[in-house]
């Protein structure tokens, strides 16, 4: 038999019904003419060495700059161009001057979001309604052109005050970003609306000053090695981290046999981990224990009496302020002198739950062992009177004269720093006018209408509304903000904010409203260095590891190129990339701050810097040693439990002059409760970094979004652990799955915050993203977000 | 005691040119539909004869009969919301995603197919900005395999070429590609994709059985 024959026997017999020959003749024709689909196999042109797995790893040592407190050390391994696995710093823990840098499950995760299909890859410009998520790729040449010339056009047309670079928080902890690149653009050209504040600490950076004259209230880790009793106070280290070194510090004073309280609504990580005693207690109503332990203290004489004649504003009716009735004293509001009321344990009581007889113990045990340290934890001030649980807890220790002492704790915001590097990429605004970050809607819609009153800053007026948002690595747009539903009606409407930039890694929520959206870098594809923050004696360094994927860019260089457009990229850049920009800190870190630090090839090498102090650095110690030499920075040069300052802003009620308990709207005193029963908190999930993360598979296998119910509420509803249920308000409603635990105080409902926002075709959440159900209604003083003050009913789906 | 009547790599140009039009033309099945590619496939394509032998061919043969501008632009969205974005991909192109536990990109499969590139002289080229094992790099290296052995004369060069597409085939593509397929299917009502989808997935598997068979006849010979 002939090959030929055999072959044909072949391909005839052996396929049935589908032969090769019909198979072949359905494509008669040569298919590439013309040069149709580039060929991207290439000639490798002399590259001998094949690509095989035995190649070695290179290592990196990278960090992330997001915003975790904490700042960890990211080894990643390189291979052949792809990190092909990362892992952590692997320094010892024992000396606790050089504490280990590890990540958490969160940074286990970081190669899964490098290499995450869903990667935003490409520029793309919006072709849809905005927010419909419709997009159509595009070049950067045009997305370039597009941003620079709207930038311009919004500009001339409406004034620089129309154009915001919105609160974003991805990439914030480093030297550059895209949220510092866009302001330095808009500064260039004109300038831009300031925000000031955070919603982190919001409500606490605004009250804590007419306490102390600063938020710099917090002393250096060390120093709780000598503490012997600790209330962390609505404070979840372990879950939300804080700052990396932290928890090894409580761990070693619980060694030293110090005392731990955790209070909180919610049985948290921490408080399994270092808690002698968990005590629950209901959301908005922390100075109300507050104020009881005060009446037990000062009832029971343990009160530091010489402390607080000698450093404190406003105690009794001996130390006020020239021109104000002794009965508006502290001493004589816990008395009930003045409304009757005496702030009794038994009264607390009906208000916190907590009951009265473990408020005793708690402020007897508080006040007899000394140094003690009350650490307040934010949550508990993104609520309503959020300015009072900060001063209120700032007013425990001063009674106890636990500031200015090793081992003590002012508490209030307690920011801490004494280790810095230099930040050699700025920009001056020639704006002056800011709002408050939290009420940049409040901006979008009646901007010109804002006073003073709303925190309207630099200007009695703004001239416009905002028009313009530049939304960089963030997800305050939608997601982070309260009030999910008001916020995407207000952006829907194309004629109010006329031009949405965004960047980011990932379709988030916020993205779905860009106008323009850029595919940006991960802390892989990029250089930086990492700061925790204000907390922490280390800085980490954030070497690029690989070329940035696909069409991704650093924002930095991205905003030089709409600067060239501009005409000022010279200014923009100074001649600079972002590599000389690392360079630059380092080398004038070393000179100017700190001769200890590294070279650059060092630091790199090394990874990590650890600052080093022979002392703990005590928040106000020289107030305390020398008040005459060293006066707090208040009006009247000491420590303010009664503010001459709010009291003149004569809304008493609001804005009491010394920290007081305030029943909150939607608090469980609130008349409302009658249709919506239950408190809804959320707090920092271990699975995410606010809401970055979310998407991420393998961290959702880790901690599911879920809401938590008390067991008994849950009984009573027949509701049972996994059930899906719906929760809701009159702000809005959303589907989450329940976990039924004791774990969470009765009447409370707990959603972790940061789920992305994600609605079906009635624009129902299904995801459980907690902003749907929060208000806009901002804090009377700080105008800060109160995210964690909500009523809610909860239904079985 | 060679007897030929024709040399039997004369005898199989036929077959690895079909084939390399074949891959070809699956290539421009998941080109960015353009004008300029869908015109490709129109004139690419014995309808009559494909639509007799799969039912993709006959979706498609629909397909190109009824092409407007108005549908072309619609194929344009749907191919961005299937295999671009943003955001999450309805049936993301890269084999790693279906082989990796954790569906990830540049995953230990992208390192495979990059070794294969490299052994025959190729790289991506965009290697390291973007994975090597998106479908439309395996395809084209799969018809430029057929075209190399097009131009074998050497019997052990044939087989050898031959077997490293039955590899490549039995290691790569047809492990992913069903995968792929069915998320095309499932995720997409154009007629388009969903004809592709089918045709790739069958001629695959089609095409590896054929490759063995001949392997079995090219070493008894």
């Amino acid at each position: 038999m002939s090959e030929k024959n055999h072959l044909m026997t072949l391909l005839t017999n052996k396929m049935q019904r589908r032969t090769f020959l019909k198979w072949s003749g359905a494509i008669g024709i040569p298919v590439i003419a013309g040069g149709i689909g580039t060929k991207m196999l290439v000639d490798r042109k002399g590259e001998q060495k094949v690509v095989n797995a035995k190649e070695k790893e290179k290592i990196f040592s990278t960090c992330s700059i997001n915003n975790c407190g904490g700042r960890c050390v990211i080894k990643a391994h390189v291979k052949d161009g792809v990190v092909v696995r990362v892992s952590t710093d692997s320094q010892e823990s024992g000396d606790l001057s050089t504490p280990p840098l590890r990540a958490c499950v969160r940074g286990r995760n970081y190669r899964s979001m490098l290499y995450h299909p869903d990667r935003l890859k490409y520029p793309m410009k919006r072709i849809g309604k905005r927010g419909e998520g419709k997009f159509k790729r595009i070049s950067w040449e045009e997305a370039i052109e597009t941003i620079a010339s709207e930038v311009k056009r919004i500009g001339d047309q409406y004034g620089p005050e129309s154009r915001y670079v919105n609160y974003a928080s991805g990439q914030s902890w480093g030297l550059h970003g895209g949220k510092n690149a866009a302001r330095k653009l808009l500064s260039l050209t004109g300038g831009f609306l300031n925000y000031r504040n955070d919603y982190s600490s919001g409500a606490g950076n605004v009250a804590t000053p007419y306490t102390y004259g600063t938020n710099n209230s917090g002393s250096s880790f060390d120093s709780l090695l000598h503490s012997k009793y600790f209330i962390l106070w609505g404070q979840n280290p372990s879950e939300m981290i804080f700052s990396t070194p932290y928890r090894e510090y409580l761990m070693q004073a619980k060694k030293n046999g110090a005392k731990i309280i955790v209070i909180d609504p919610r049985y948290t990580d921490t408080a399994v981990a270092f808690a002698d005693e968990w005590i629950p207690i209901l959301p908005t109503t922390d100075n109300a224990m507050m104020d009881a332990m005060g009446y037990v203290i000062i009832t029971e004489n343990l009160h530091d009496q010489a402390f607080l004649d000698k450093y404190c504003i406003g105690f009794d009716g001996d130390h006020m302020p020239d021109g104000i009735p002794k009965q508006e004293s502290l001493k004589s509001y816990l008395l009930g002198e003045k409304d009757g009321v005496a702030k009794t344990p038994e009264w607390a009581e009906e208000i916190c739950r907590v009951p009265a007889d473990k408020i005793r113990e708690i402020a007897r045990e508080y006040a007899k062992t000394k140094p003690a340290a009350l650490i307040q934890g934010w949550a508990a001030q993104r609520q309503a009177y959020g300015e009072q649980f900060m001063r209120g807890g700032a007013q425990l220790a001063c009674l106890t004269g636990n500031v200015g002492k090793l081992g003590g704790w002012a508490a209030g915001t307690g920011y801490w720093s004494r280790s810095d590097i230099v930040y050699p990429f700025s920009y001056k605004n020639p704006v002056k006018a800011s709002i408050p970050c939290f009420l940049w809607t409040k901006a979008v819609e009646y901007g010109v209408e804002m006073t003073p009153a709303d925190g309207l800053e630099g200007t009695e007026k703004l001239t416009t509304n905002i028009k313009c948002i530049f939304n960089m690595a963030g997800n305050m747009l939608i997601n982070q903000h309260s009030d999910i539903n008001k916020t995407v009606k207000l952006l829907e409407d194309e004629s109010k904010v006329e031009f949405i930039v965004v960047s980011d890694l990932f379709m988030t929520p916020s993205a779905k409203f860009a106008d323009i959206l850029l595919p940006g870098t991960t802390f892989f594809e990029r250089y930086d260095i990492g700061v925790p923050w204000c907390f922490g004696d280390y800085v980490v360094f954030g070497d690029k590891t690989i070329d940035p994927l696909y069409e991704c860019r650093d924002e930095y260089d991205v905003f030089a190129e709409v600067a060239e457009k501009l005409g000022v990229k010279d200014k923009f850049t100074e001649g600079k990339t972002i590599l000389d920009l690392v360079k630059e800190s380092v080398e004038r870190t070393k000179k100017e701050l700190d001769p200890n630090f590294p070279t650059f090839d060092e630091f790199r090498k090394k990874g990590v810097y650890h600052f080093k102090y022979d002392t703990p650095l005590i928040g106000f110690k020289d107030q305390i040693d020398d008040l005459e030499n060293h006066p707090f920075e208040t009006p009247s040069g000491k420590i303010e439990l009664f503010s001459k300052a709010l009291w003149e802003m004569n809304k008493h009620d609001e804005i009491p002059a010394i920290a007081k308990y305030i029943p909150a709207w939607e608090g469980p005193e609130d008349p409302l409760k009658e249709t919506f029963p239950f408190q809804l908190i959320s707090w920092h999930y271990k699975r995410r970094c606010h809401s970055t993360y979310d998407n991420q598979p393998w961290l959702e296998e880790a901690a599911k979004q879920e809401m938590w119910v008390n067991t008994k509420d849950a009984e009573k509803r027949g509701i049972n652990n996994g059930d899906r249920v719906q929760v809701q308000n009159e702000r809005g409603s959303l589907f989450i799955d329940v976990k039924v635990t004791p774990r969470i105080a009765p009447g409370v409902v707990g959603i972790p915050q940061g789920a992305w926002y994600s609605p079906d075709k009635e624009g129902v959440d299904q995801r459980g993203s907690v902003n749907v159900l929060t208000s806009q209604r901002p804090t009377p003083l700080a105008k800060a977000n109160p995210q964690l003050t909500n009523l809610v009913e909860v239904k079985k789906a | 005691m060679t007897k030929t009547t024709e040399p039997l790599h004369i005898q199989l140009q036929s077959f690895f040119l079909a084939r390399k039009n074949f891959y070809q033309l699956l290539n421009l099945l998941f080109l960015p539909p353009t004008n300029k590619v869908l015109a490709g496939i129109r004139s690419s394509i014995n309808f009559h004869e494909l639509e007799e032998v799969h039912e993709g061919g006959e979706i498609l043969q629909h397909f190109i009969g009824h092409l407007s501008n108005e549908q072309i632009n619609m194929e344009k969205e749907e191919y961005q919301r299937l295999f671009i974005g943003p955001g999450p991909l309805a049936a993301p192109p890269w084999e790693s995603y279906y082989r990796s536990k954790d569906q990830l990109l540049f995953e230990e499969w992208m390192y495979q197919v990059r070794e294969q590139y490299h052994r025959y002289g190729l790289k991506y080229v965009k290697e390291n900005n973007e994975p090597d094992d998106h479908l439309l790099l395996e395809l084209e290296f799969m018809s430029f395999l057929a075209n190399l052995n097009m131009q074998e004369s050497n019997h052990e060069r044939i087989l050898e070429l031959i077997s490293s597409q039955i590899s490549f085939l039995e290691k790569h593509l047809t492990i992913w590609i069903p995968f792929f397929c069915e998320r095309v299917i499932e995720n997409t009502e154009s007629q388009l994709y969903l004809g592709a989808a089918m045709l790739l997935e069958d001629f695959l598997s089609f095409d590896l059985t054929t490759l063995i068979e001949l392997r079995e006849v090219l070493t008894d010979v």
